[in-house]
């Protein structure tokens, strides 16, 4: 019941947001929605299966990349299929399952430290196909990128558009489309995590020949769960790419890859929810502490010397990594469960059917 | 199974809710005529009050290019701190917001989706990967924007002022000078040093347009700004016979190529962009080889010139900033506020101080000047405000690490030089 | 012919300082099985403690006191976060050395700030001239220190009481500790002398012909990583092996990008990826690292 309630005012709140919030928290919130999408991703693969990747950022690429050609008109030196866009964005997520399944020859040989070290040369790959592949990419220009159109509907700042007596731009109706893809990545990924497949990937994760020995074909779920989790990041990547309306080569670098493992780390390894808590909290962490700087203790505002926000927001977010590998383990996630836990023992429950999912998640 | 009525109440309510929360509006977002005209007369727009003009810049001091955006804020802060005790624009003071993106394309466009909505101007955005991306939307926004940055795919927004020479422009100058002084001949072959991404390869341009109508042939080698160690890159221009360098790469990386070329006994000149000297560098041992034979192709002047403006700029500087070294981004912080404030003043004079006012009054000016080195050109926005190039020469006594070795001047090649816009 | 050979002699300087760097990976990983991202942050450490020193104290004191520092950053790790991770597996633990990098790189880099800072080292850019090809002084310095401390770590492995304790650990950590070893020990000496090899590896990287350290010096330790990795993470040799392939491709990369512009230029920071990964296909542990059988 109390979940119910939760649920309702966690909609009422997601659709009341584009209404009252300005342009910067709905970019704030795009940018961690998209992150969610990318976490859940690489949480099935490192958290869940215990595959470390470093790539991550390379499927982003070719998610946001693939999009903008397969829904772009060509012009002058640029390529494009110029195709109705949901169905480019849907291309876009075969290709990066495509591009996932390329490197599955590599993905399903190594191991452990040699497989996070491998993927590292997918991103450098990548950079240097985005800055040199130009009639695909736009070279070091980027591309601009067509704003999606889903039953005529258009995802961008025109025409016009005013609702109870609120400007909709590209951000607000965005926004809708972001919830959306947030929520269907979440219900597909906690169902692939709660049935056969996920207890066969915790399985490989704590004991790979145990694994094979019950019977886990073992290379195809590695392989599998590898290109899953590139087309999560290829969804990331084109939800990206529609806030950024252009794309930038530079973002997709190995610092990107790295965020993504302390967002699965900070929030909880192997589960949905903590995907998307350490998505949150790594993406709203720096824009947090750049709005407030001038109210915080301690931070600086840029230019004045003293520990700037930027800065600050790198060693809180260091720090978290450190602090919960060494208080918390299960991560943010891990410790709201402690709390619930805790708050629960001392009330009684106000119901008596208990709910089908309560002791996980 | 008893829950269920309860849950469509709730579910209902929270709708109903929803409905009020929605059609009474307390939001601040709700529509309002942006543009406005003040009790004083002056018509304006956002980040335009009756008493304050925010004044937004976006820049880096946690990433790469962290030296150069220390000396810019700062340079402009000093501007708009002389210009509010001079008594403001507009009978207005000029407030600045400096947001630090660290070289992150997404912090970057996080903080233009922030500053955007409440700023008159932006007086300087670093990074031209960051401006690029942005492009269309700032054009949209009619937000003036001085990218710190030059190359040639910057230009072509009405909203978006390149200050003086761009990166191609400043080469065909080098090559020019290389001919003209240097001894370089037809048929010689001419390395060119050059950064992967758009810095690098707008100078490219350049000295690919001076070598074919001068006859002369370019040796490429591109990096990346990863790369530190020019020992293989200096091996190559070696080997190709190369007989003068051009340098669009970062200073690191100027340092070592121009360091192991010298120690190696390669006997050239060597010609650098703009961003491809730091006077840090004079306290390493590449030093002595910097000092030797090595140019720098710029179209802002350099702090030791002697002219009044920059004189009292660097002594207010230094009482300000009495830690802090002060080095090229100084001036061309310094230059491109001053750019920001006439164009306010100017916009003032017409009585609009909305977004299309500035700009229209910034772009109404075809002969402007900072009282010293080129005059620029702010009427026409698909060509470089300038063509005129000062080439410095890295100097330890000079304040800022440089001094003047030929005053600003236009090639005949840059003069007519088709630049390609992006 | 010259410019091939010169070529090759500059890719086996620049690759003896990426096998320096590797070398303090394959420690770690030898005996605690951890990747350890945050190599970077104990380069930049040991570094900036040389930096900082040498116009006071000299060159060598310095120097001493850098590796002296950068060998306790590295003990300080294992001792204060490393050992005390409640983690599950080693994918993890490597994400956390992620963490402690961020940590460190970002404190270092608003230490340094926007200097560059010159290491005082002897060498200078003075050039030794073989013949037709030319090469730093500092480099050569650097192949025989990287030569010397990997026959030194090949012999201590062998020989040594932590070598053999180390060896073991590495082998089947729970029979090591039941046989009396004390793993928290191995470990803990494990990444004092990384963080030691990191400080040397720290000298050679910001010395002539690079400017001086900065904050751009961790890229380079990025550039280890497949030279770690195709030698073999648990294997010295290969850290060397690895460091001179890594190197000396991507001199010829470069120095030949002319010809090779097919592939796009600036091809010369991909190709050690590549390399690497078409090693990694044939021998999945790299060319001398030790091949884990499991068969059903």
């Amino acid at each position: 019941m109390s979940r119910v309630i939760l649920w309702a005012a966690g909609a009422v709140l997601a659709v009341a947001v584009p209404f009252y919030l300005e342009g910067f928290w709905l970019q704030a919130g795009l940018f961690a929605m998209a992150a969610c999408v990318g976490a859940i991703g690489i949480n099935l693969l490192t958290g869940a299966t215990g595959q470390l990747s470093l790539g991550h950022a390379f499927f982003l690429a070719i998610g946001a990349y693939a999009y903008v050609y397969f829904a772009a008109e060509p012009e002058g030196d640029l390529g494009g299929l110029g195709l109705p866009t949901p169905l480019a964005a849907l291309l876009a997520l075969v290709a990066a399952g495509l591009a996932g399944g390329a490197f599955s020859p590599i993905a399903g040989r190594l191991r452990g430290a040699y497989l996070g070290i491998a993927t590292l040369a997918l991103i450098y790959l990548g950079q240097h196909l985005l800055f040199n592949a130009e009639p695909l990419t736009g070279g070091y220009n980027g591309r601009a990128v067509p704003p999606m159109e889903l039953f005529g509907f258009v995802f961008a700042d025109t025409p016009e558009l005013v609702i109870f007596n609120v400007p909709f731009g590209a951000l607000e109706r965005l926004w809708f489309l972001g919830l959306a893809v947030v929520l269907v990545a979440a219900w597909f990924a906690r169902g692939v995590l709660r049935g056969r497949p996920g207890r066969a990937m915790n399985t490989i994760r704590d004991h790979e020949i145990a694994a094979a020995v019950i019977g886990v074909p073992v290379g195809r779920y590695r392989a599998g769960v590898f290109v899953l989790s590139s087309m999560y990041a290829g969804a990331a990547g084109v939800l990206l790419a529609l806030v950024f309306q252009q794309t930038v080569p530079e973002y997709f670098g190995i610092l990107l890859s790295l965020d993504y493992l302390a967002m699965i780390v900070i929030g909880g390894l192997g589960s949905v929810a903590g995907a998307v808590i350490g998505a949150i909290f790594v993406s709203l962490l720096p824009q947090l502490l750049t709005r407030y700087s001038e109210a915080l203790p301690l931070v600086a505002e840029p230019g004045s010397g003293g520990v700037s926000p930027a800065e600050a927001a790198r060693i809180l977010y260091g720090a978290a990594v450190v602090a919960v590998v060494l208080f918390l383990p299960g991560g943010l996630l891990g410790l709201a469960a402690r709390i619930r836990a805790t708050v629960t023992r001392r009330v009684p429950p106000p119901s008596l059917t208990p709910s089908p999912d309560s002791p996980r998640s | 199974m008893r829950n269920k009525p309860r849950t469509v109440t709730r579910a209902a309510a929270a709708a109903a809710l929803l409905a009020l929360a929605v059609a009474s509006c307390a939001s601040e977002k709700a529509t309002g005529g942006p543009a406005a005209t003040g009790g004083d007369g002056v018509k304006t727009g956002p980040g335009v009050t009756a008493d304050k003009i925010t004044v937004a810049m976006m820049t880096d001091l946690t990433g790469p290019y962290a030296s150069l955006g220390k000396s810019i804020t700062q340079a402009q802060q000093l501007y708009f701190e002389q210009l509010n005790h001079a008594g403001g624009v507009c009978g207005r003071t000029v407030e600045t917001v400096v947001r630090d993106h660290g070289y992150d394309a997404q912090k970057a466009v996080a903080a233009y989706t922030e500053l955007a909505p409440k700023s008159a101007v932006v007086a300087h955005f670093i990074g031209s990967p960051m401006v690029l991306a942005l492009k269309q939307r700032i054009e949209a926004d009619k937000l003036l924007t001085i990218p710190m940055a030059w190359a040639t795919g910057l230009l072509g927004a009405r909203a978006i002022q390149v200050t003086a020479t761009t990166y191609d422009v400043d080469m065909i100058n080098g090559v020019d000078f290389l001919v003209k002084e240097k001894g370089i001949k037809k048929g010689d072959t001419i390395g060119h040093l050059y950064f992967e991404g758009d810095y690098g390869e707008s100078a490219l341009d350049g000295s690919k347009y001076a070598a074919e109508k001068l006859g002369l042939k370019i040796f490429e080698q591109k990096i990346k700004a990863t790369d530190q160690d020019m020992s293989a890159q200096v091996a190559a221009f070696k080997s190709a016979g190369v007989k003068a360098i051009l340098i669009s790469a970062g200073p690191r990386q100027a340092a070592s190529l121009v360091g192991v070329a010298v120690s190696k006994g390669m006997d050239v000149p060597f010609v650098g962009s703009n961003s491809a000297y730091a006077p840090q560098l004079l306290a390493t041992p590449a030093a002595p080889a910097l000092l030797k034979d090595y140019y720098i192709m710029t179209g802002g002047a350099p702090m030791s010139a002697k002219e009044p403006v920059i004189e009292k700029l660097a002594a207010d500087y230094k009482a300000k900033y009495p830690n802090d070294v002060i080095d090229s981004g100084v001036s061309a912080g310094y230059s491109a506020a001053q750019i920001v404030g006439d164009a306010l003043k100017k916009a003032c004079e017409a009585k609009d101080l909305s977004r299309e006012g500035i700009i229209t009054a910034h772009r109404g000016q075809k002969a402007w000047s900072a009282g010293y080195g080129s005059t620029q050109d702010f009427s026409v926005f698909d060509q470089p405000a300038s063509r005129e190039s000062y080439i410095v020469k890295p100097d330890k006594a000079a304040l800022g690490g440089s001094v003047i070795y030929k005053e600003p001047a236009v090639s005949d090649l840059a003069k007519d030089y088709p630049v390609p816009v992006g | 012919m010259i410019t091939f050979l010169e070529l090759l002699v500059n890719g086996i300087s620049v690759g003896a300082v990426y096998a320096l760097i590797a070398l303090g990976f394959v420690v770690i990983f030898k005996a605690t099985e951890v990747v350890n991202f945050a190599h970077a942050s104990l380069l930049l450490a040991g570094g900036f403690v040389v930096a900082k020193l040498h116009p006071s104290i000299g060159f060598w004191a310095a120097l001493a006191a850098g590796i002296g520092g950068a060998a306790l950053v590295g003990a300080l790790i294992e001792f204060l976060i490393i050992r005390r991770a409640n983690v599950a597996g080693h994918s993890v633990l490597a994400i956390v050395t992620i963490g402690v990098d961020i940590l460190l790189v970002t404190e270092l880099t608003r230490q340094i700030g926007t200097d560059v800072l010159a290491l005082g080292d002897p060498w200078g850019d003075r050039v030794l001239h073989l013949g037709p090809i030319s090469i730093a002084e500092t480099r050569v310095v650097a192949l025989a220190v990287a030569a010397l401390l990997i026959t030194a770590f090949l012999l201590a492995f062998k020989y040594t009481g932590w070598g053999v304790a180390m060896r073991a650990t590495a082998e089947d950590a729970e029979t090591a500790a039941l046989m009396g070893i004390r793993l928290g020990r191995v470990s803990l000496g494990a990444w004092a002398v990384a963080g030691a090899l990191a400080a040397v590896a720290a000298l050679f990287l910001c010395v002539f012909p690079t400017p001086g350290l900065d904050r751009g010096t961790t890229f380079a330790a990025m550039k280890a990583f497949p030279a770690a990795i195709l030698g073999g993470l648990d294997s010295t040799t290969g850290a060397l092996v690895g460091g001179l392939i890594v190197g000396v491709t991507e001199a010829m990369m470069s120095g030949y990008q002319n010809e090779l512009a097919f592939l796009g230029r600036g091809i010369g920071d991909v190709a050690p990826f590549l390399v690497m990964t078409v090693i990694l296909l044939i021998r999945p542990a790299g060319l001398f690292g030790t091949r884990e059988l499991s068969r059903v």
